[in-house]
């Protein structure tokens, strides 16, 4: 799994890639809730996501709960088909907010 | 190279003198949903408790992701069963736990993941199958349908490679029989699992099966698509598609004497 | 006649492939306990359960027992003119042979019968294939704790077990007929010796064991017996089996302890 942060002007943006199973899954939750300790709106790049998990998804959820509670922006870029296809089985398509530019994030801030 | 999840070779099993699998032999490919079917006594459930590693076969091997089931030791095919799920015909739930707790177990026993990602991944499984509202209830208060519905939510919650499904419709009504199978083909589709339903139901088979396996008498009639199965030749399948009443040759003195004879 | 050898034959085998099947359980069982992952909390869950099943039983059977033997005892003795050894006679029979026994008969009627109907019902049930095909070792996490908790709680009842009747002895004997109180207290402090509390701990400890052992194995493995496919009448026949069969066994430790270690 690739996961990397960026820190943008009022936003952080979190680079997803590969897959996402058991094992990876706690560094990624990790990684999305010390950025959102930091107080800024996270955005997460999910184009280069080969396969996801319910984990990683369970991840993802979490972040979202967090961010809703401490009135934080949240939302997912550019899902992969792969990534995508797991989300519409659990209906999170609709529950997320899903961005195809990261200006569109930007402008809602 | 090979895209086999299953291969199962010369699979025999006797009880006794009784020759239960007779030279059984068929590769289940991977990402597919594999229906296996056949009457009472056909050996559907021996085969399947072979193939989950439950019963050792009298000769024969079974390969499983590269790994030979018959002969591989212990550690090997638990290592294995973490990428298993089955889902068994009465639920086979604990009755000391909830529902919730039933399907958590394989995480809390082989993952460290953090208490909400396993709340949360119990829920959404526990959605897929629309139990959500049940998740604290006790499985001796459930119905059957609720039963096998908790059982599959349990057996996918670590997203396997390959599911079992044993007799998956048996005691459902046709709603939620249908509900079940539209689930199993997006299991199929969206998260890839080879998937191998053994069954009764026909409607059922035909609906989501990519290929359809016949037994009958311990031996392997057919293996096909269900366009293949439906315009099969063969008696003893065509018997089976059309439900057709064992034939009853009868002798009429000897049904006689069958009535009435002394039986002590 | 030969149908009768025939089913002598069959018994037999079927017998001895279970005392094979329990022994193996036992190995199996002691190698397994000492590898991670380590699991304290069902041993503590299941001690409680066998407790409070039989603590009850236990408290009422001791003092009934300590009164039958200050009763019996006062009247053999006092022919004798001897009614001073009271205390010590209740003491060690309690100590030495009622205790550990009576302990492990009760604990065997209220806890093992419910623990192999449980285990038997589970295996019927599909619940402990469920659990191989979750790659999580039935033998480690039913039946282990189980085993722990046995050797751990038998004794602790019997100790229970042994205050109570004594104190039932006392009872009968100070309190109903007079006896010195004295003389039975201070007899029973001089003659019990650390061998007598050895004997009664030692065999308690392998009471407890074997009880759970049986009752285990038997609801364990009840689909390889003859009672496998006879569902929940099967449950209930291997349920007396495992009572009875461990019952007799505690009978028969009792005396080859007793022997080996006097």
């Amino acid at each position: 799994m690739k996961c990397t942060l960026h820190s943008e002007n009022d936003y952080d943006l979190l680079e997803l890639g590969g897959e996402i199973d058991l094992h990876y899954s706690p560094d990624l939750r990790e990684a999305i809730l010390a950025s959102l300790k930091e107080g800024k709106p996270l955005l997460i790049d999910m184009a280069d996501v080969s396969y996801i998990d319910s984990s990683g998804i369970a991840s993802l959820v979490e972040g979202f709960q967090t961010a809703k509670s401490a009135k934080l922006a949240y939302g997912l870029l550019k899902i992969s088909d792969p990534a995508l296809q797991v989300l519409k089985l659990t209906r999170l398509d609709r529950v997320f907010s899903i961005f195809d530019e990261a200006e569109k994030f930007q402008a809602q801030l | 190279m090979t895209t086999s999840a299953i291969e199962i070779r010369d699979l025999v099993v006797d009880y006794g003198t009784r020759r239960i699998l007779d030279d059984i032999s068929f590769d289940i490919h991977q990402g597919e949903i594999i229906v296996i079917m056949g009457g009472s006594g056909a050996g559907k459930s021996t085969l399947l408790r072979c193939v989950l590693g439950l019963k050792k076969p009298t000769s024969g091997h079974i390969h499983m992701l590269g790994t030979d089931i018959c002969h591989a030791a212990r550690e090997e095919l638990y290592e294995l069963r973490k990428k298993m799920g089955v889902a068994f015909q009465q639920g086979a739930l604990f009755t000391s736990m909830s529902v919730a707790e039933n399907i958590q177990l394989p995480l809390r026993e082989h993952t460290d993941l953090d208490e909400n990602t396993i709340q949360i991944m119990t829920r959404i499984k526990l959605d897929m199958v629309n139990m959500l509202p049940y998740e604290n209830l006790m499985p001796s208060e459930l119905s059957g349908g609720m039963s096998k519905r908790a059982a599959l939510a349990r057996a996918i919650i670590m997203d396997p490679k390959i599911l079992f499904f044993d007799e998956p419709s048996a005691g459902l009504d046709p709603i939620t029989s249908a509900e079940l199978d539209e689930l199993i083909i997006m299991l199929k589709e969206t998260l890839k699992m080879t998937i191998i339903v053994v069954t009764h139901e026909l409607e059922s088979a035909f609906a989501i099966a990519d290929r359809i396996a016949i037994l009958g008498e311990g031996k392997l009639i057919q293996i096909g698509t269900p366009e293949e199965i439906k315009n099969s030749q063969d008696d003893r399948v065509m018997d089976l598609l059309n439900r057709t009443p064992r034939e009853n040759n009868m002798d009429k003195d000897e049904h006689l004497s069958r009535l009435t004879q002394d039986n002590r | 006649m030969i149908k009768t050898i025939n089913n002598l034959g069959t018994t037999t085998i079927e017998a001895i492939e279970q005392i094979g099947r329990t022994f193996n359980l036992l190995l199996i069982i002691a190698w397994k306990i000492v590898q991670a992952p380590y699991r304290v909390f069902p041993i503590i869950k299941q001690v409680y359960f066998i407790g409070a099943r039989s603590m009850t039983v236990i408290l009422i059977s001791g003092a009934t027992i300590g009164m039958v033997l200050g009763l019996q005892f006062y009247n053999t003795l006092e022919r004798f003119g001897s009614v001073g050894v009271l205390g010590s006679a209740v003491a060690l029979s309690i100590i030495r042979e009622l205790g550990p026994v009576m302990t492990a008969l009760m604990v065997v009627g209220r806890a093992g019968s419910a623990i192999c109907a449980e285990l038997g019902i589970m295996r019927i049930s599909e619940q402990i294939d469920a659990l191989e095909c979750m790659a999580i070792a039935p033998d480690k996490y039913l039946v282990a704790p189980k085993l722990v908790a046995g050797i751990l709680s038998v004794p602790l009842l019997n100790f229970v077990f042994n205050v109570v009747a004594i104190g039932g002895g006392y009872f009968v004997g100070v309190i109903l007929f007079g006896v010195a109180e004295g003389s039975y207290v201070n007899g029973m402090i001089d003659s019990v010796l650390w061998s007598d509390v050895r004997l009664g701990l030692v065999k308690s400890l392998i009471f407890g064991l074997l009880i759970m052992l049986i009752c285990c194995a038997k609801g364990f493995y009840m689909h390889l017996g003859k009672y496998g496919s006879q569902g929940a009448e099967g449950v209930s026949r291997v349920t007396t089996d495992a009572v009875v069969i461990s019952s007799v066994s505690v009978l028969f430790c009792d005396f080859l302890i007793g022997a080996l270690m006097s």
